[in-house]
């Protein structure tokens, strides 16, 4: 390990998805998280899709999520399954300002019900605070449905950034962070990085 | 080591979510009504398309009849099986090009559905080929997950053998004379240098003669090392191949070894070609292209450029509208001709076949060449064997895929065939408890490095003949269908499959008319030939392949993997070995 401080560094990565309706800010959460910024006219997601950034817990411990974004694929319910294929972690967002979008929040859940593996932590997100004297969906409403489930709840504004490092801290948190080192510790079969190309026929013996 | 800490924040409730009632689907929004191209089936060949067309800037939209992506390549669970096999035998449409499904499940309380992930059309990637570098170019590798499969066994004179393939091993070899050993080394680098200039007047003599006659007059090679790469390592579908394609499917073999570790072939985890086709799509998708499943194309009217699916819905289409012929319209006229046929048994059995892979491995290959079975099989039977590793079964299951290109009842009687020598072998195997109980000391290799690499590969495959098994092999599915595909074996592609319906130029001609075709997954095991066929539709409808792909991957941030060890293979750092010099 690269980490040369005094204990040994602990380092997991986790898959987290988004869903939620066209248009709540899915897209805006993940570019206020990742790169601390935001932009009001924003198309509807095409471009990045593959984004990683990284939640210092303690001296000691990093968190580094995988974030798929996704793609409008959910758009006709579309998704594929590889979409949910061990995803650790799902924000499931919908606008404080419109309540429809709460229903399609319930529906995603449901379907991550079905589809994602079991244990997977998934985090209710009212976006868009900011426009609080637009609120349509009440705070109260929204948490008590959340809590009922057992899922995470926050509300964030992409625009100002409020909540928004806590959100995603708060989901590191619930990482199985030791599962998933002692997972890589243990594993058998040999998964090959295709970025990685060691042998340019030199490869040194490194023993 | 990480230590381990008690740790607070670890401690997760895992959350169990009680079931949502009365939660309504919400409403569809309408498709576009416009687009550029319009892809029908999401087969591996069709998503690469998407996705070159959408990142080149067209406006995509790629449906599927089926509620799941892959279509003709698609990786299933149990249920979904099952609907496919129905719809196969009803001829419903969005299912042509595949016949005679039989399907067999003795113990249905004794499969989950979802455990499961069954290739409709398995294959194996080289760690050399055009497919793994458009992975890698496209950033679509990000998406999946890959694992490496090093042995390739023959079946011969009643044994498996693994082939003989890396240099060490044939050194080591105890059961082979140094002379033979030079010779086989001598084939090996001719392999290698056959295309440079001082051997193009050998390679022009005998290009067109039989590879067997060639490689056992030139090299003097044995019949089974002649068998073994033919049909093991250079993964020959049919008998008498000339010298020119031994040459090259040997090749292939040699040069992808050692890109990555040593081992010359990969498979993407949860499924093959059906997990690659999604991760294209999903790429198409971040590029703009409109996704929609559970869409069936009704209809094209070229005057009006309109498609109509069946649910009623209409889209204008600017440029072409390209379709798997596994989803032509009901009453289409048009669809190429599919002339070559593969078998497939798919088996799940209730063993983990560890006896098969290589160490730390969960994926072996499997060939009977030509007559190597009491079917007196004409051609080769290939089979891939993907253990729970692979993510496509549960623990101590493993899944079988034969297949052959051996046509209709013939064809059938050679799996059924191979399949009992598959089961006799890995009985035999597990009931001697692996393959550690036989082997002396003599039959390890130490190298020089002090690793223990080579094991005498006769005496693991040690005959049959007198072995009868204590227990019988659970099967818990075995299907067996026909698939057809207009690409020859060997063959690439032809143009002309897709001209075809172009062509057809006179009105009342069908709905399908102006349709371009692609052409059914083809014979071949491994991905050769996939992005050949995606590169051609391309050209025809923008024109020349020139800018395939050729994207400038902005967000790209340094994609590091975590704390980065010095191998590809991430989860076993040490395991590589250092390279031999290549030297007669
Ligand atoms: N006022 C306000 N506007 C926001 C906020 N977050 C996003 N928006 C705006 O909402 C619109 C949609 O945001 P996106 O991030 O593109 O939404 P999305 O969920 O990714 O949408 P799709 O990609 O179409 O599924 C954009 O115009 C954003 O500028 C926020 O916190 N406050
Ligand atoms: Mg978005």
């Amino acid at each position: 390990m690269s980490s040369s401080l005094g204990s040994e560094h602990r380092f997991a990565q986790f898959k987290l998805v988004l869903l939620g309706e066209s248009a709540v800010g899915k897209s805006s959460i993940v570019q206020r998280f990742v790169k601390d910024s935001f932009s009001d006219f924003r198309e509807s997601t095409i471009g990045a899709a593959f984004l990683t950034q990284t939640v210092d817990l303690d001296a000691n411990t990093t968190v580094k999520f995988e974030i798929w974004d996704t793609a409008g694929q959910e758009r006709y319910r579309s998704l594929a399954s590889i979409y949910y294929r061990n995803a650790q972690a799902a924000l499931v967002v919908y606008d404080i300002t419109q309540e429809s979008s709460l229903d399609k929040a319930k529906y995603w859940i449901k379907e991550l019900q079905k589809q994602a593996r079991g244990g997977i932590i998934i985090a209710l997100v009212g976006n868009k605070t900011d426009l609080e004297q637009e609120r349509k969906v009440s705070s109260e409403e929204a948490e008590s449905f959340a809590k009922g489930l057992g899922l995470l709840y926050f509300e964030v504004s992409a625009k100002s950034g409020t909540g928004v490092r806590e959100c995603f801290k708060q989901i590191a948190l619930k990482m199985p962070i030791e599962d998933s080192l002692r997972k890589r510790r243990e594993r058998k079969s040999r998964t090959v990085d295709l970025n990685k190309r060691p042998s340019t026929n030199e490869q040194q013996c490194a023993c | 080591m990480a230590e381990r800490r008690p740790s607070g924040i670890n401690s997760r409730r895992p959350s169990v979510i009680p079931y949502l009632a009365g939660i309504e689907k919400p409403v569809l929004p309408s498709i576009p009504s416009q687009c550029d191209v319009l892809i029908c089936g999401t087969g591996l060949v069709e998503s690469i398309l998407a996705a070159a067309l959408a990142w080149q800037g067209s406006r995509v939209l790629h449906v599927d009849a089926n509620p799941y992506y892959g279509d003709t390549c698609a990786t299933l669970t149990i249920e979904q099986i099952k609907a496919w096999c129905a719809s196969v035998n009803d001829g419903s449409s969005g299912f042509q090009g595949f016949s005679k499904a039989m399907l067999h499940i003795p113990y249905p309380h004794r499969l989950n559905s979802r455990d499961y992930g069954i290739d409709l059309s398995p294959r194996v990637l080289f760690a050399k080929s055009d497919l793994l570098s458009l992975l890698i170019n496209s950033r679509v590798y990000r998406y999946l997950e890959f694992q490496s499969l090093s042995n390739f066994h023959t079946f011969e004179n009643d044994t498996f053998g693994k082939m003989l393939s890396t240099k060490e091993e044939i050194f080591t070899d105890q059961s082979m004379t140094l002379a033979s050993k030079r010779q086989l080394m001598k084939m090996m680098k001719f392999v290698l240098e056959y295309d440079l200039p001082e051997n193009k007047e050998e390679l022009e003599t005998h290009m067109h003669e039989p590879f067997t006659d060639y490689v056992s007059n030139r090299f003097h090679l044995s019949s089974q090392q002649i068998n073994e790469l033919c049909y093991a390592l250079g993964l020959a579908p049919k008998p008498d191949i000339s010298t020119i394609q031994g040459l090259s499917r040997v090749r292939r073999y040699l040069v992808s070894f050692n890109i990555y570790g040593n081992f010359p072939t990969l498979y993407s985890k949860y499924g093959g070609p059906g997990e690659i086709s999604q991760g294209f799509c999903r790429s198409a998708a971040v590029a703009g292209a409109t996704y929609k499943l559970d869409c069936a194309l009704k209809s094209f009217d070229p005057d009006t450029k309109t498609a109509t699916f069946e649910d009623g819905s209409k889209v204008k289409i600017s440029e072409k509208v390209v379709c798997s012929p596994s989803q032509a319209p009901e009453g289409s006229r048009n669809v190429p001709e599919r002339n070559y046929e593969i078998t497939r048994l798919i088996t799940i059995v209730e063993k983990s076949c560890k006896e098969w892979f290589a160490e730390g491995e969960s994926a072996a290959l499997v060939v009977f060449p030509p007559k190597s079975l009491p079917s007196n099989n004409q051609f080769p039977v290939q089979s891939i064997i993907m253990g729970s590793g692979t993510g496509c079964c549960p623990k101590d299951q493993c899944v079988w895929y034969l297949s052959t290109i051996e046509q209709g009842e013939r064809g059938r009687r050679d799996l059924e065939s191979a399949l009992k020598k598959m089961e006799e072998s890995i009985l035999r195997e597990s009931e001697d408890g692996g393959f550690d109980v036989e082997l002396t000391e003599s039959d390890v290799a130490v190298q020089a490095n002090g690793g223990i690499s080579v094991i005498n590969s006769v005496k693991l495959g040690k005959s049959f003949k007198g072995f009868v098994p204590k227990e019988k092999l659970t099967y818990l599915l075995k299907l067996m269908f026909t698939q057809y595909t207009s690409v020859a074996p060997f063959g690439v592609v032809s143009n002309a499959v897709f001209e075809k319906a172009e062509e057809n130029d006179h009105p009342g001609n069908g709905p399908d008319l102006k349709v371009i075709y692609s052409s059914m997954p083809s014979t071949e095991i491994s991905y050769d030939g996939v992005v050949t066929e995606a590169r051609l539709l391309y050209s025809k409808i923008v024109g020349s392949d020139d800018d395939f792909f050729d994207v400038d991957f902005e967000d790209d941030e340094d994609y590091e993997h975590g704390p980065s060890s010095e191998s590809a293979i991430v989860d076993d750092a040490e395991e590589f070995q250092p390279e031999m010099a290549f030297e007669l």
